[in-house]
């Protein structure tokens, strides 16, 4: 796999405050990338001197083989970006928005109508391509600036926090295009996020930065097995007592017994250890009456590695709020 | 570049013509000036008519116009061009607010083009202002007059003189307004150079009327510049040699203005526009 991105001590100081403090890492072409952290840990100011809009106080990037601070102009013909804000011309149609876009990368006229119909049909704006961009919603505006930041074929697409502030419906719909570019269409992406459910659901791999350093990075599978696995849970009816059982599966770690007949088994993959679990517990002529099992999450992880969570008081979604809880469980 | 130029300012043009608002006002400013000072400030209005002789007296200070409005129309498009300033102001800040200028940054395009881009659509716009002000001045009762021999040529004169005025103007504002971080301070530098540059133009009224230490300062005004190489071609038509020549000394003038304020303006801007 060749680099398409390579970063190397890159540092950003502004005044007194350090933004951004001597962050390496390397990305393959192809690869979707996700760049984790809280507001303010340093992840737009990593995007903004990728995208040549901050200058590099210490240390190199290299974006495509060329240095953004020696040659920021042959940087951005290589980049697509799509920031967080909304940046489309309210007062253009959709499809203005996509070929000035176009213009301003030196995309022929031909080529940019062409591209520019295929790709309003991938994000669902074809319909809505004569319309001015003022009479779109927060998502569709989103799914236009993809489209306008994809019209030149670029080789890595930044993407800047890019379901802030969506729906949750919306939002796996953006995600959805992002896979389907990702894999489709080989394209290298570059993403920041503070979703971090949103990562794991579309990453390879994941840096986690926290006032300015990386603090992990990895596929998120392998971040989160090193939590130490999943937990299993099981009830059964009435019987003989399995803890001994259970401890000998294999690759189980820990056994508690809870109650009478209900079990807790920490093990790195529940998929690898079930069907032992479940052979043993018929062999002794015993039946499931209930099972589950929790996998931890990049939450967790993030939790693990900054000692906090990750501060989205706008997520309201449940998943997130119950990590702590699950957490002491764990623990 | 000039196709980034060109595709700049032609977003900006195209959202200008799409919205009836920019135009009205242009239209509105135009009767202001022209119905309430061509009327009420009318210098001719205070001399005595028994004297028969006011239009003579008139034409003699007014340059030869045959009547006040048709001295002050060229005035008034000069001021316009400097009160369309005020647009820039918002289109730029806007964009930076909004993250636009960001995304423009990210492409691969010079950027002077912004900032051509910026100066070109302005003086575009002051075109069309313009021919709408001669528009109005032509339809108001005891309006505009132009002189028999007005022609398509004078015509383009008249929009070349606007056009460079505009172009000292816009290039001093589109850097002012690319390094600007908010609408206020924008609105504030407009606000406060606009009542001096206009009246100590001849906008409005003669060099006649100046106080004689004030008049080297008017007759060096760009907006005089403009003024008076317009008033040429309003009131005479198609020029004589010797007023041809005065009219090119006026154009020369308004050039030199604008390489002075586009080597400032893109200064102003090429310093707002690098990395952070």
């Amino acid at each position: 796999m060749t680099t398409i991105i390579q970063v190397r001590d890159l540092t950003k100081k502004y005044e007194e405050k350090i933004a951004v403090d001597h962050v390496s890492f390397d990305i393959a072409e192809g690869e979707l990338f996700g760049f984790l952290g809280p507001n303010g840990a340093g992840k737009t100011t990593t995007i903004k001197m990728l995208t040549t809009l901050a200058s590099v106080s210490e240390g190199t990037a290299m974006v495509a083989e060329h240095d953004v601070s020696k040659d920021p102009g042959a940087v951005r013909a290589c980049i697509g970006v799509v920031p967080q804000q909304f940046i489309a011309d309210d007062e253009l149609k959709g499809i203005e928005n996509v070929l000035l876009s176009a213009k301003l990368h030196h995309v022929s006229n031909e080529k940019a109508r062409r591209r520019a119909s295929e790709l309003l049909q991938l994000v669902d704006l074809q319909s809505f391509a004569e319309k001015l961009v003022k009479t779109y919603s927060g998502g569709m505006k989103r799914r236009l600036q993809l489209a306008m930041g994809l019209i030149h074929e670029p080789l890595v697409l930044f993407l800047d926090e890019p379901s802030l502030g969506l729906d949750i419906q919306t939002r796996s719909k953006m995600w959805e295009y992002v896979r389907k570019l990702n894999t489709e269409n080989g394209i290298t992406v570059f993403m920041t996020t503070h979703y971090l459910e949103e990562a794991d659901a579309l990453c390879d791999r994941v840096a986690i930065v926290d006032s300015g350093v990386i603090k992990v990075s990895g596929p998120p599978d392998e971040l989160k097995a090193k939590l130490g696995g999943d937990i299993l849970s099981i009830r059964v009816t009435d019987g003989a007592d399995l803890t001994n059982f259970l401890e000998g599966v294999q690759d189980v770690k820990e056994v508690m017994k809870l109650g009478l007949s209900s079990y807790r088994i920490k093990v790195p993959r529940v998929e690898k250890a079930l069907p032992e679990i479940v052979d043993g517990v018929v062999e002794r002529g015993l039946k499931i009456s209930d099972i589950s099992f929790t996998r931890p999450t990049l939450d967790q992880v993030f939790l693990q590695v900054t000692g906090r969570r990750v501060r989205n008081g706008e997520d309201e979604s449940g998943a997130t709020l119950e990590v702590p809880v699950l957490m002491e469980k764990v623990n | 570049m000039l196709s980034d130029t060109l595709a700049l300012s032609g977003r900006s043009l195209r959202k200008w013509i799409r919205n009836p608002f920019s135009l009205i006002p242009i239209v509105i400013q135009s009767i202001v000036w022209l119905l309430l000072f061509g009327n009420s400030f009318n210098p001719g209005n205070s001399l005595p008519s028994s004297t028969g002789g006011s239009l003579g007296l008139l034409e003699h200070s007014f340059g030869g116009a045959p009547n006040y409005i048709t001295y002050l129309t060229p005035g008034v498009i000069g001021m316009l061009a400097l009160t369309g300033m005020t647009f820039l102001g918002v289109d730029f800040v806007m964009d930076r607010l909004n993250g636009y200028l960001d995304m423009l940054k990210t492409s691969p395009i010079p950027r002077s083009s912004i900032y051509f881009g910026g100066v070109l659509q302005n003086i575009v716009k002051a075109i069309v202002t313009s021919a709408i002000t001669l528009v109005v001045a032509l339809l108001i009762p005891n309006g505009l007059r132009l002189a028999s021999s007005f022609g398509i040529l004078d015509l383009l004169g008249i929009f070349v003189a606007i056009g460079i005025l505009t172009a000292v103007f816009a290039c001093l504002f589109t850097g002012i307004s690319i390094a600007a971080k908010s609408t206020d301070s924008f609105f504030a530098v407009v606000n406060f150079l606009f009542f001096p540059v206009a009246f100590t133009s001849t906008a409005l009224f003669p060099i006649s009327f100046f106080p004689s230490w004030l008049e080297p300062i008017a007759r060096a005004n760009p907006i005089s510049l403009a003024s008076e190489a317009i008033r040429l071609l309003v009131v005479n038509g198609t020029l004589s040699v010797a007023q041809l020549s005065t009219f090119a000394e006026y154009i020369g003038g308004l050039c030199a203005y604008t390489i002075i304020f586009v080597v400032l303006g893109s200064l102003l801007a090429r310093n707002a526009l690098k990395a952070e």
